[in-house]
C-alpha cells in the first residue's frame, strides 16, 4: 500500500467539494502525511494558483482558511509555513473539527454501503498506517 | 464597493427580423472572474459589443462601472481592455511600435509587466506584427491588455485556435500577471467556447442560447447541484420512480441520470432498489454547458 509523500495538489472539479475546500484538505494531509514538515514553505499564492490554473482568489481562500485554523502562519515578505503540531485550539473545540470530518466519512460509508464494522475496521487500518509512517520519519 | 463591474437589464439587440440578444439580464460583481458560455451564433460577441458601444441596444440597458458606454464612452473605455477573438494590428509596425502606439492612449501602463511577459513570451520587439503566428498576436494583445492594469478584462474566444502552450500560458498569465492587483480592481468577463480550460478560474456564469439567458450561477454552486448518478444493478432494473431525474438513460443492467438538486432523495430511492454498484459526482462547468437544456428543463 502506497501513501502520497509528495506535495502534489489536485483538483478535481466532479467531486462536488468547491476548489478552494480541496486545497485546504489537501494540504493538511500533506501535514498529517509529513510530506510537509512544520516550518516549512508553502508554494506562493501566484505561482500555485498559476499550476493549478485557479483563480487567484482561490487559493488566497483556502490559505487564509488554513491561517485561520491555525495550519498555517504567513510571515510578511517571506510567504506561508506550515505550523507545528501544537494546535491553539481547545481540546473540545479540536473534537468538534475531527466529528465534522468523521460524520462525512460516515454518510459516505452509508453511501457506499460499508457496514459499521467494516468502517471501523478501516478506521483502525488508516490510523495504524498514519502512526507507521510518522515513526518510520524520526 | 458595490457598484456592479458590468450589469445589462433586459439587454435586447436586434438584427432585421432577428433578436441576437433578447432579454438578457446579467451582473458581474468587482473582483469576479465570470464566464459567457452559449453555442456559436448564440449572441455572446454582439453582447459583448454592447458592452463596448461598438453596437447600440435596441432595448433593455447596459452599464459597465455604473456609467453608459454610449454616454461615458472615454470613460468606460478607459478603464477596460478588451481582446477580442479576431486579433488585428497594423501590419507595418513592429510589436514594440504597436506597444508605443496602444501605450500613448493609455493613463496608466505598467513597462515593468510589459517587459516582464514580453521575456515570458519570448517576443522580437523589432518584428512586424505582420510576421507574428497567430499565437504570438494574441500574446501581444494580452500584453496590451494586461500593461494599462485595467479594471476589467474583456475576453471573447481569447485562445480559440491556438496551440495548447500558448493556451496554457494566457490563462497563467491572467491569473499571475493580471489577477495580482487588487481583488476589488481585477474583474474578468470571458466568452469561450474551451470551457474546460477556465475551469478553475471562473467564479459565476451565464450561458445564453439564442440571445436568451438560460442559467446564470456561481461556479461551486453549479457544481455541487448537478450531478450525474450512475447506478448498476445484478439484473435490468426495476421501473423506479424517479421524479426529479432527468436525461434518463437504461443501458442494460445499468442506469445513468442527470439531476439538478435532489440528488440525496434520488439516492435513496436507487438504494432502496439494491445496486451494485452506485456513484454520484458532480458535473464540471462543460459538462453542465453540454446538458443545460436538460438541466434546465425542469425547474424544481
Amino acid at each position: 500500500m502506497t501513501v502520497d509523500i509528495f506535495m502534489v495538489f489536485q483538483i478535481d472539479f466532479k467531486s462536488g467539494k468547491p476548489a478552494y475546500l480541496q486545497l485546504v484538505e489537501q494540504v493538511r494531509y500533506a501535514a498529517a502525511s509529513g510530506a510537509i514538515k512544520p516550518g516549512e514553505a508553502l508554494p506562493s499564492i501566484r505561482p500555485l494558483a498559476e499550476e493549478l490554473r485557479l483563480n487567484r482568489n482561490t487559493v488566497a481562500k483556502a490559505y487564509a482558511e488554513l491561517e485561520s485554523l491555525g495550519v498555517i502562519e504567513t510571515v510578511g515578505g517571506k510567504g506561508c509555513f506550515l505550523k507545528d503540531n501544537q494546535s491553539p485550539f481547545t481540546r473540545q473545540v479540536r473534537h468538534k473539527l475531527v466529528i465534522k470530518d468523521i460524520d462525512q466519512a460516515v454518510v459516505t460509508a452509508h453511501q457506499l454501503q460499508v457496514d459499521a464494522a467494516t468502517f471501523l475496521a478501516l478506521v483502525r487500518e488508516r490510523l495504524d498506517l498514519f502512526a507507521e509512517r510518522k515513526t518510520h520519519e524520526k | 464597493m458595490n457598484t456592479p463591474i458590468i450589469e445589462t437589464k433586459g439587454l435586447s439587440r436586434r438584427f432585421g427580423k432577428t433578436d441576437a440578444v433578447n432579454g438578457l439580464s446579467l451582473s458581474v460583481p468587482p473582483g469576479r472572474c465570470y464566464g459567457f458560455f452559449g453555442r456559436n451564433g448564440a449572441g455572446k460577441t454582439t453582447t459583448i459589443k454592447c458592452l463596448l458601444n461598438l453596437l447600440r441596444p435596441t432595448a433593455g440597458t447596459v452599464r459597465v462601472f455604473g456609467l453608459d458606454p454610449r454616454q461615458d464612452e472615454v470613460s468606460v473605455k478607459s478603464r477596460l481592455c478588451y481582446v477580442p477573438d479576431a486579433v488585428a494590428f497594423y501590419p507595418w509596425m513592429t510589436v514594440r511600435d504597436t506597444l508605443n502606439y496602444l501605450a500613448s492612449f493609455r493613463p496608466k501602463w505598467n513597462g515593468e509587466v510589459e517587459a516582464s511577459l514580453l521575456q515570458r513570451f519570448e517576443l522580437d520587439p523589432g518584428k512586424k506584427t505582420a510576421d507574428l503566428s497567430k499565437g504570438q498576436k494574441t500574446q501581444l494583445a494580452l500584453i496590451s491588455a494586461i500593461a494599462p492594469e485595467p479594471e476589467l478584462l474583456v475576453l471573447d474566444e481569447p485562445t480559440s485556435g491556438l496551440d495548447p502552450i500558448v493556451r496554457r500560458e494566457f490563462i497563467e498569465t491572467v491569473i499571475g500577471a493580471y489577477q495580482s492587483g487588487d481583488p476589488e480592481k481585477r474583474t474578468v468577463f470571458v466568452s469561450t467556447h474551451l470551457i474546460a480550460e477556465f475551469e478553475g478560474l471562473i467564479d459565476e456564469f451565464t450561458i445564453i442560447e439564442q440571445g436568451r439567458g438560460v442559467l446564470t450561477m456561481d461556479a461551486d454552486a453549479a457544481r455541487d447541484r448537478f450531478k450525474r448518478i450512475r447506478a448498476r444493478f445484478a439484473q435490468a432494473p426495476p421501473d423506479l420512480n424517479l421524479a426529479g431525474a432527468l436525461d434518463l438513460r437504461r443501458k442494460g443492467r445499468e442506469l445513468e441520470l442527470l439531476c439538478n438538486g435532489g440528488s440525496e432523495e434520488l439516492l435513496e430511492i436507487l438504494r432502496a432498489a439494491r445496486p451494485e454498484d452506485l456513484r454520484c459526482e458532480s458535473l464540471s462547468l462543460e459538462e453542465i454547458f453540454v446538458a443545460c437544456k436538460a438541466l434546465t428543463q425542469a425547474a424544481p
